[in-house]
Parts: C-alpha cells; sequence; structure tokens
C-alpha cells in the first residue's frame, strides 16, 4: 500500500513538473514588461514620440495604415487595400473593418481623414463612403511607404485625450518620465500577452543595464558602442541591422573650389574605421555612403580613398588653410569622442577644427535614424533632415536611386561616417521578442516566463 | 638775514637733519630686517613646495601602480601581448581607472608607442606618446599635456608592466592646480602662483595658463615682464610689482623644468609689502610729528636764545649807528657779565674814548687855527706895514731936503700912506667879511640870468684883459638858493678867472640840468694849477696868489655847501683850471619861497 502511494506521489509530482515545463515554453497571458528607455519625449503624439527617437512606444499605441516588411515592401496594416491613379498623385485607400480605437472609437474614414490632415496639412484627405482619397502637391509613388511612417500613425483625439489602434492604450503618462501601457483586450489582431508596460523614460544607459542585471526592468536599451560588452557579458542582446546614420554635415554648400577640397581631405582623413572599432566598439560599421548597404545593396560602391598621402593632397589643392567650427550634442560623451577624434584627424590634415558643445557651426555631427525600410523614402527623408536638396527619382530602380545618392554625397554638404546598430537587452524571462532590420520592437507576442527562483 | 633768523634757522637745519637721519636709519634697519625675513619666508615656501610636490609625486606613482593593478590594465596587458595586438575594447578603459585611482591623466600606450587608451583624451588612441619607449624613470616629472580643451602642466609618473618580451606603460599624473597651490601653508601676507609656460599658440604670456591659490588676479597682465624674462633667461627673477589697488608685492618666480630640462612652469611667489609700507609711513608720520615738534622747540630755543644773545647785541647795533651818525654819547646796557655783557662794556669805553679823542682833537684843531689866522694876520698886516715904515722914514728923511724936494715927496709919501692904509682896511675887511658870513636866504634863481648879470659885472675889465667869454647856459628850471650870495661866489670865480688869464684867453661859463641839481661850469685857460695847490685851494688863507688873502674861495666854498651843494676844481698845469659847482634844486624850499 505504501509502495502504491508512494508510486502515485512520484507520478503526481513529475506530471506537476511537466505540466510546469510546458507552461514555461508555453506562451501566456499575464505579467507586467518593464521597459526602460533612454529618451524623454514631452508628448505621446506620434510624431513627438518621432522625433525624440521614441518611434517604437508610439508603434505599442498606434498604428499606421500601411506597414513596411523586412524588405520594405508595404504590406496592409489599418488599410486593407490601396490603389493609385496614374502619376501617383491621387490615391485611394480602403480601410480594414472592425478596428476600434482604445477609447471604443471606431475606426473609420473620418477619424482617418482627421488624422492624416493633422499629420499632413500640405495633402489634400477626403473621405468617400468608407474609402479615404489623398492628393499629394506632388507625385508621390512611395506614397504607401510613406503611410507606415510613425508620423502617419492614426491617432483619434477626442477631449485631450489621444487614442490609437495598437496593442496597447495608455493608463498613466508622466511627461517625460514614465508610460504605462495597458494591454488593449480589443485590439483587432488580438490580444497581447502581456497585461500591461512600464516605461521609464531618460534613464541612462548604465542605469539601464543596473536595472536590468538586478531585475528592475525587463527590456532595455543597449547604446551601439555597449552591444559588444553586452553581449560579452552574458546578456540576451536583440540588435538591429546598421540603422541610423552617423555623419558630418556642412551647414553650407562650399563656396569655392579651394573648399570643395578642403572638405574632400577632411573626409579623406576621417579614420572611420577605428571610429567603428574603438569608439563604437563594433557598433557601428563604417560608410561612405548614406543609406546602409543591407538596405540599398550598392553601399560597397562608394568608398573615400584613405591612403595616408590622399589627404594631404586634397588639403594641398586648397589655398587657404580651412579652419572651421563643429557642434556636437555636448551631453553625448560619445559624440564628444568622436568629435575629438574628427579633430585630430583633421589636424593631421592641417585642417583646423574647433569644438562648440552647441548653436551654429560650420559642421555638425549628427545622428539621425533611416527612417524607412523603403529606400528611396529614406533617402528622402535623410536629405529633408540634412536640408540637402531632396533627391529627385526618375523610376524607382536601383540605379536611379544610387545616382541620387550619389548626387547628394557630391554636394560634399555630408560626409558619412558610421552606421549605427540599436540593440535592446532582455531578461531571460521575456519571451518571443524580436526586432526588425530597422530596429522595430516586434512586442505583441512577447510573453513573460515565470522567474526561475 | 639778521641773527635771529640764522639762529631759527639753524635750530630747524639741526632738528630737521636730526629726525632725517634716524628716520633714514630705521627705515634702513626695517627694511633690511624686513629683506632677510621675506628671504627666509621665500625660502621657507620654495622648501614646502619642492616638499608637497615630491610628496604628491610619491602619491601619484601609487596611484599609478593601483591602476597598473587593476583587472582592466591586466586585460590590456595581456592584449598587448598579443600580435596582432587588438585595442578596440579598452578606449574607456583609462578614463574608467583614472576616475577611480583619481587621476587627472592616465593613458595606457604599448612599447610601440601606440596610444591603446587616455583618459584625458578618450579620441587620442592609436597615435604615439614618446615617452612609452626604453626603461623610463619612475621619479615624477613635470609634463606639458595636450588635451581637448588645450595643453594642460601635469605632475607625471611612468609605471610599466611587463607582457612577456614587451611592455605596457602607464603614464599618468595628477594636474598642478589650485587645489595643489591651496595645499601650501602660506605666512599671512604672501601667495602662491603657478604659471604654466605650456604651448599656448604664438603668445608667449596667456593669463588663462596663471594658477593662483587665491583670488583671481585683476591684472594678471603685470606678470608679463616678469615671466618673459624667466622664459628668456631661465634663472629665478624677482620684482616689485605696484597693483591698482595701490599695494605692492614682491615677486619671486622660480622656473620648474621638465624631464627634458625644458622650462615647464613658473613658480610665482608673492609677498606683501604691506606690512613694510605700514611701517614705512608710520616712521615717516612720527619723524613728521617729531620735526615738527623739533621746529616749535626751534623757535621757542631760537626765541630765548635772541632775548639772551640778540637783544644785547641789536643794542649794540644800533648804538653803532648812531655812533656812526655822529652821534658819538650813544651807550648800551651791560645786563651779563658774559662774552655779550664785556662786549657792551667795551663798546661804552670805545664810546667813551672817542668822545675824549674829539674833545682833544677840537681843541687842538682850535689853537692850530688861532695860530693859523694869527699867523695869517701877522703876515697880511706885516706886508702894508712895512712900505708904511719906508715911507714914514723917507718922509723924515725928506725935512732935512728943500722944500720942493720935500714937497714931492710928502706928496708921493701921502699917496703910498693912503694906497697902504687902504689895502690895510681892505684886509680887516674882508676878515670881517669871512667871520660875519650870513645864512643864505632862499628864493627862485635863474642861474642863466644870474650868470648873465655877473658876466655884464665883468663886461669892461674883461675887454680890457683881451678875454674872450664864451657862455653856454641851459638851466631853464629856477632853483632854492640866496642871489647875492650866489653872485659873490660867481663874481670871486670869475675874478679869478679873469685874473689867472693876464695874457688874455677864454673864459668858458657853461650851466646844465640834470635831475634835481644843477651844475655849473667855469672854465678859464690860464696856467692852471698843480695837483697839490688843487688840494688845498678851499682851505682858508691858503693863496696860490701873491696877494691873496686866502678867503676868497673858502668863502665860495662856503656859499655853495650853505646852499647843500659841493663845488671841485679840475685842473692841469699849462691846460687851464675847470671849478664846477653842483646846485640841488631845493625843491622844498623853493615850494616854500613860491608861496611866500
Amino acid at each position: 500500500m505504501m509502495r502504491s502511494r508512494s508510486i502515485l506521489l512520484a507520478a503526481s509530482s513529475l506530471l506537476w513538473l511537466a505540466l510546469l515545463s510546458v507552461a514555461e515554453q508555453r506562451p501566456h497571458y499575464g505579467g507586467v514588461l518593464r521597459i526602460a528607455a533612454r529618451g524623454t519625449p514631452q508628448s505621446i503624439d506620434p510624431a513627438t514620440l518621432a522625433a525624440s527617437g521614441s518611434a517604437n512606444i508610439s508603434r505599442l499605441i498606434f498604428e499606421t495604415l500601411v506597414r513596411l516588411d523586412d524588405t520594405g515592401r508595404p504590406q496592409p496594416l489599418l488599410a486593407s487595400s490601396w490603389q493609385s491613379e496614374p502619376g501617383h498623385q491621387r490615391w485611394r485607400i480602403s480601410l480594414r473593418d472592425g478596428v476600434s480605437f482604445s477609447d471604443g472609437f471606431p475606426l473609420d474614414a473620418a477619424s482617418v481623414v482627421a488624422s492624416l490632415r493633422s499629420s499632413n496639412p500640405d495633402w489634400k484627405v477626403v473621405a468617400v463612403g468608407e474609402m479615404v482619397i489623398i492628393e499629394t502637391p506632388s507625385p508621390e509613388p512611395v506614397l504607401p511607404a510613406e503611410l507606415a511612417l510613425p508620423l502617419n500613425a492614426i491617432v483619434h483625439r477626442a477631449g485631450g485625450r489621444l487614442s490609437g489602434t495598437g496593442p496597447f492604450s495608455v493608463s498613466d503618462w508622466t511627461v517625460g518620465k514614465h508610460l504605462s501601457l495597458q494591454a488593449n483586450d480589443e485590439y483587432w489582431h488580438g490580444r497581447p500577452f502581456v497585461d500591461s508596460l512600464e516605461i521609464a523614460f531618460g534613464v541612462a544607459d548604465r542605469e539601464q543595464l543596473l536595472a536590468l542585471d538586478l531585475g528592475k526592468a525587463d527590456m532595455v536599451e543597449i547604446a551601439s558602442e555597449n552591444i559588444r560588452r553586452a553581449k560579452a557579458d552574458g546578456r540576451t542582446v536583440f540588435s538591429s541591422e546598421p540603422a541610423h546614420l552617423l555623419a558630418l554635415v556642412f551647414t553650407n554648400d562650399a563656396r569655392s573650389e579651394d573648399e570643395a577640397h578642403a572638405r574632400s581631405a577632411l573626409a579623406a582623413s576621417l579614420d572611420t574605421t577605428s571610429l567603428g572599432d574603438f569608439v563604437m566598439q563594433g557598433g557601428g560599421d563604417p560608410t561612405a555612403s548614406l543609406l546602409p548597404n543591407w538596405l540599398s545593396g550598392y553601399a560597397f560602391a562608394f568608398t573615400v580613398a584613405k591612403t595616408p598621402d590622399h589627404a594631404p593632397q586634397e588639403r594641398s589643392q586648397s589655398r587657404r588653410s580651412p579652419s572651421w567650427t563643429l557642434a556636437y550634442d555636448s551631453s553625448d560623451a560619445v559624440a564628444h569622442v568622436i568629435a575629438d577624434r574628427v579633430l585630430l584627424n583633421a589636424r593631421d590634415a592641417g585642417i583646423s577644427i574647433q569644438l562648440v558643445g552647441s548653436g551654429t557651426a560650420d559642421l555638425r555631427l549628427v545622428r539621425m535614424p533611416i527612417a524607412s525600410l523603403d529606400c528611396h523614402l529614406a533617402l528622402t527623408q535623410l536629405a529633408t533632415t540634412l536640408q540637402l536638396a531632396p533627391p529627385k527619382f526618375s523610376s524607382d530602380s536601383v540605379e536611379d536611386l544610387y545616382t541620387a545618392e550619389k548626387g547628394l554625397l557630391q554636394s560634399r554638404r555630408v560626409i558619412p561616417l558610421l552606421h549605427l546598430r540599436t540593440a535592446m537587452a532582455v531578461r531571460s524571462n521575456v519571451r518571443d521578442f524580436n526586432m526588425l532590420p530597422d530596429g522595430t520592437w516586434q512586442l505583441s507576442n512577447v510573453w513573460l516566463a515565470p522567474e526561475k527562483p | 638775514m639778521s641773527f635771529r633768523r640764522r639762529l631759527l634757522l639753524l635750530f630747524a637745519l639741526t632738528v630737521f637733519v636730526s629726525v632725517a637721519a634716524v628716520s633714514a636709519i630705521v627705515l634702513l634697519t626695517a627694511r633690511r630686517a624686513f629683506d632677510r625675513a621675506n628671504d627666509d619666508q621665500i625660502s621657507a615656501l620654495v622648501a614646502q613646495f619642492t616638499q608637497e610636490f615630491s610628496r604628491r609625486g610619491d602619491e601619484v606613482s601609487k596611484r599609478l601602480q593601483a591602476a597598473a593593478s587593476t583587472p582592466e590594465a591586466s586585460h590590456i596587458a595581456v592584449a598587448a601581448a598579443q600580435t596582432p595586438s587588438r585595442y578596440t575594447a579598452f578606449v574607456a578603459d583609462a578614463q574608467a581607472i583614472a576616475q577611480i585611482e583619481q587621476l587627472d591623466f592616465l593613458e595606457f600606450a604599448d612599447d610601440s608607442g601606440t596610444v591603446i587608451s587616455s583618459a584625458q583624451w578618450p579620441a587620442k588612441f592609436g597615435y604615439q606618446e614618446p615617452l612609452a619607449a626604453g626603461s623610463p624613470s619612475t621619479t615624477p616629472f613635470l609634463k606639458d599635456e595636450e588635451t581637448p580643451s588645450g595643453h594642460a602642466l601635469g605632475l607625471f609618473s611612468i609605471r610599466t608592466i611587463p607582457t612577456g618580451d614587451r611592455k605596457l606603460y602607464l603614464i599618468g599624473g595628477i594636474r598642478l592646480d589650485r587645489s595643489f597651490l591651496s595645499s601650501l601653508k602660506l605666512p599671512s601676507g604672501m601667495r602662491v602662483m603657478l604659471y604654466e609656460n605650456v604651448d599656448h599658440g604664438s603668445e608667449a604670456f596667456s593669463a588663462n595658463h596663471l594658477v593662483t591659490s587665491g583670488p583671481v588676479l585683476s591684472d594678471p597682465s603685470r606678470l608679463e615682464s616678469l615671466v618673459r624674462s624667466v622664459q628668456n633667461n631661465g634663472r629665478p627673477e624677482s620684482v616689485t610689482i605696484q597693483w591698482g589697488s595701490g599695494e605692492s608685492e614682491l615677486i619671486h618666480a622660480f622656473p620648474l623644468a621638465g624631464e627634458r630640462d625644458q622650462l615647464l612652469g613658473i613658480l610665482l611667489v608673492g609677498n606683501s609689502r604691506q606690512i613694510y609700507t605700514d611701517f614705512r609711513n608710520q616712521i615717516r608720520s612720527a619723524a613728521l610729528l617729531a620735526a615738527g615738534a623739533g621746529l616749535l622747540l626751534a623757535i621757542i630755543l631760537s626765541s630765548w636764545a635772541a632775548a639772551r644773545v640778540t637783544r644785547p647785541v641789536e643794542q649794540l647795533a644800533r648804538a653803532a649807528h648812531q655812533v656812526a651818525e655822529g652821534d658819538w654819547s650813544a651807550s648800551v646796557t651791560a645786563t651779563s657779565h658774559d662774552e655779550i655783557g664785556q662786549l657792551a662794556e667795551s663798546f661804552n669805553r670805545m664810546t667813551r674814548d672817542l668822545l675824549d679823542q674829539r674833545e682833544r682833537l677840537i681843541q687842538t684843531e682850535r689853537v692850530a687855527a688861532w695860530r693859523e689866522l694869527a699867523r695869517r694876520l701877522a703876515h697880511e698886516l706885516k706886508n702894508p706895514l712895512f712900505p708904511l715904515q719906508l715911507t714914514v722914514e723917507n718922509l723924515l728923511r725928506s725935512r732935512e731936503q728943500g722944500e720942493d724936494q720935500f714937497n714931492e715927496i710928502f706928496r708921493e709919501s701921502s699917496a703910498t700912506l693912503l694906497a697902504e692904509i687902504a689895502n690895510l682896511k681892505n684886509i680887516i675887511g674882508r676878515f670881517s667879511e669871512f667871520s660875519r658870513m650870513p645864512q643864505p636866504q632862499f628864493q627862485a634863481v635863474q642861474l642863466d640870468e644870474l650868470i648873465e648879470n655877473v658876466i655884464k659885472v665883468f663886461q669892461a675889465q674883461l675887454e680890457r684883459g683881451g678875454v674872450k667869454c664864451q657862455c653856454e647856459l641851459s638851466t631853464p628850471q629856477p632853483i632854492a638858493g640866496d642871489p647875492d650870495l650866489l653872485h659873490r661866489a660867481l663874481s670871486n670865480l670869475i675874478s679869478n678867472a679873469i685874473e689867472a688869464m693876464p695874457q688874455g684867453g677864454t673864459l668858458g661859463l657853461r650851466t646844465t640840468q640834470a635831475g634835481g641839481s644843477a651844475r655849473i661850469e667855469i672854465a678859464d685857460t690860464g696856467p692852471g694849477l698843480a695837483a697839490e695847490d688843487s688840494a688845498r685851494l678851499f682851505t682858508p688863507y691858503y693863496t696860490s696868489k701873491p696877494h691873496g688873502t686866502g678867503l676868497g674861495l673858502a668863502i665860495v666854498q662856503s656859499i655853495v655847501s650853505d646852499h647843500g651843494g659841493r663845488i671841485s676844481v679840475s685842473s692841469e698845469p699849462g691846460r687851464g683850471t675847470t671849478f664846477i659847482i653842483e646846485l640841488p634844486r631845493n625843491d622844498d624850499k623853493l615850494s616854500a619861497s613860491q608861496a611866500d
């Protein structure tokens, strides 16, 4: 009797352990996912979030009409289909049925029109029945990709409150510090597994790592220069493709051939390999192009001669000794080191550079995200952000894209330095997290496994 | 300058010189003492700096040793030992270690001199560090370190970590900044500064490289010449600087050399001279006070001395002045028995002797005058008496002659007697006239007119004697005089002149007027006078003429003198004689006479 009872107890224990094991490996609902982030957004408006580097937060709350897949092709999201009239100036968008905002308001053509008008004042957006008609001032062959930008997320504004159709809705918001999101039970694509998200903003890199290691955060951002060390320390790190561009941008066009040669000398003098290896610790790839190779496929074709003599030769063709000021984000220690390295490299080439923390300068050290997985749109967005002349495309061919980018580079207004990766480190209990090549988080399928004692 | 003033001046000068001498000696002594104290303080401070420099250097060495013992340093050492070396992971390590070990500067470099990681300039990886070579000394040294914000002066040390057959160099240090200087214990009134003689472009002096232990200098450019001097000479220098606030400060500059003897820093030790300046001002104030008091004392003493000494002297001076003016009865009262009293007594004895001698002289002169008068009278009277005697004797003898002869002789003798008697009467009249010379009755006299009247009187005599008269009369202004007496005097002189020219000649009469006096010249072309005759010409009873009484010119002189004028003679033998009369206008008497 005793023996049979013992056997029964052992069998039940094994069954319980097996059940527990299965439970750890299968998604389940519940839990609070804690995220620490560097940015300090001042609003949860999609445009503001995107501008402050918090586009991923925006995607948790708001959705766009279109999304881009890994290859950059538009895929339906809130829009079920779209069609352009000849000339790509007039687009007809059909909306997905059965979608509601988190405040319960149904997604309809009128709400989409109101949202798009707010984010794109230049567009003429009207509702025709359940269809949305968009007319742009000029031909926009990449309008679907443009509609996928976080800026164009659909927002319902009611009584000063913003609501989206995303998997989470806002439950609490302290400007620039803390955001609480709760799972949208009515999410049209299915409720997320986690019940809520607690996002702390303005947390420094070192504190984020500390919070992760102490179990006070489940997901933290990893700066590009810390990716290698974070991995070396045994953390679970998800990194994007090099999706940010670090570049030197001249405020004005070169005024003379002399200055153009001096700018070429500066570009040739910069040891971008060392910047990538030493300063960014492998978190960035040296580049001479605006778009990364994984996106455009032709970036390797852009090179800058880096022989020891090239910079002095270019410099010697400039009759005047150039002296420029370089502005950088003085609150960013890495930007400081990069600016210092630029100063040292330039000095070796006989170019005088004076660093300034902010304000107007001849040169700016800028870091900006590749805004879209659509190359044409990404290049256009880069040119706009860098205040360069917008590239003109005659077709959507790669050759045309290459020619446009080459034109931008030959203006000598911008010197690409590195393409940088973004990364997130997650705790071991965070399951099914994924990051797209452009750094977009995939949180809708994330679930939290029970903590091991 | 009076004796009293001289005495006062002497006292004041004595006091001033004494006070000045004492003040100068005190100031000189104080300055030497101050300088000695200053030198001692400077030496002590420099020794303290050297000691602190050494202590901090040891501290840097220890911190560097601690840095070399960190795991990060070990990782870098391992990487440096590998071939090829990969240093990419260590860029930020130097900064982190430097922060922990409290080092301002820290660099890791391999044995090829390549910077692996730099705390002060993280972007400097891959660049060369010349000190990372060979077996460097562990002795702390000064170094000019380039940083992103410019050059800085630091106290450095080097440590090496052997990595197999290679070496890893740790070059670290601390900045010589305000905190370093503040750790020095400064005596009151002293301060210490450090000039970082690091590369600051084309400028030889930059105020930004001056590190002070206290407040920032208001005008650091005043140190420029001192700094330049040390830069040029490389020797300690010192200079006194007058700051804008008026305070002066003695600044000593000591060169600080780097590991290759290059001038990297200048230690500036300032010692305020305010204490000395205050002391000097106090001495000067005291000296001025003493001089003032001394001056007051000099006045009092000189007054007292004057009462004791100068008053009898002044009495003596006044009495002597009286004597000089003819009052020989003046005397002083001797109030003491000292030299001044004896002097007063001698003065009184001298005036008494003078009075006695004058009395005796007067009596002597009086006797002499009577004798001269008797002689002259005897002489004058003897001349007519002798012809009278002969005439009477001749008349007595003529009684024995015939009547006709007697009558003839009687007639001639009577005429002779009458003539001689007349001569006697004339002589007696002149003496009588000389004794009865009246005082002039002043009235306005036109000299030119008076002279013309006199000439008229002598006109016939001039023509008879063949004397030509040349007149140059130019005294239009009247003078106060007695016309009768002046007429007599002029007549006498003209008469003498005519008599001096028995063979004829020229009588010159000339008048001029200058200032407040008139000048009359009466010149003849006669034989002239010898010098001794000219000297005695106005002496009474002296005459150069055979039958003169010697009273004529004495009367002339008396008249001229009574008019307040004077007469002189200019004559040489063979060149004639000129009498010159100078008469004052006597304005007061002229006004009185015109008022009458």
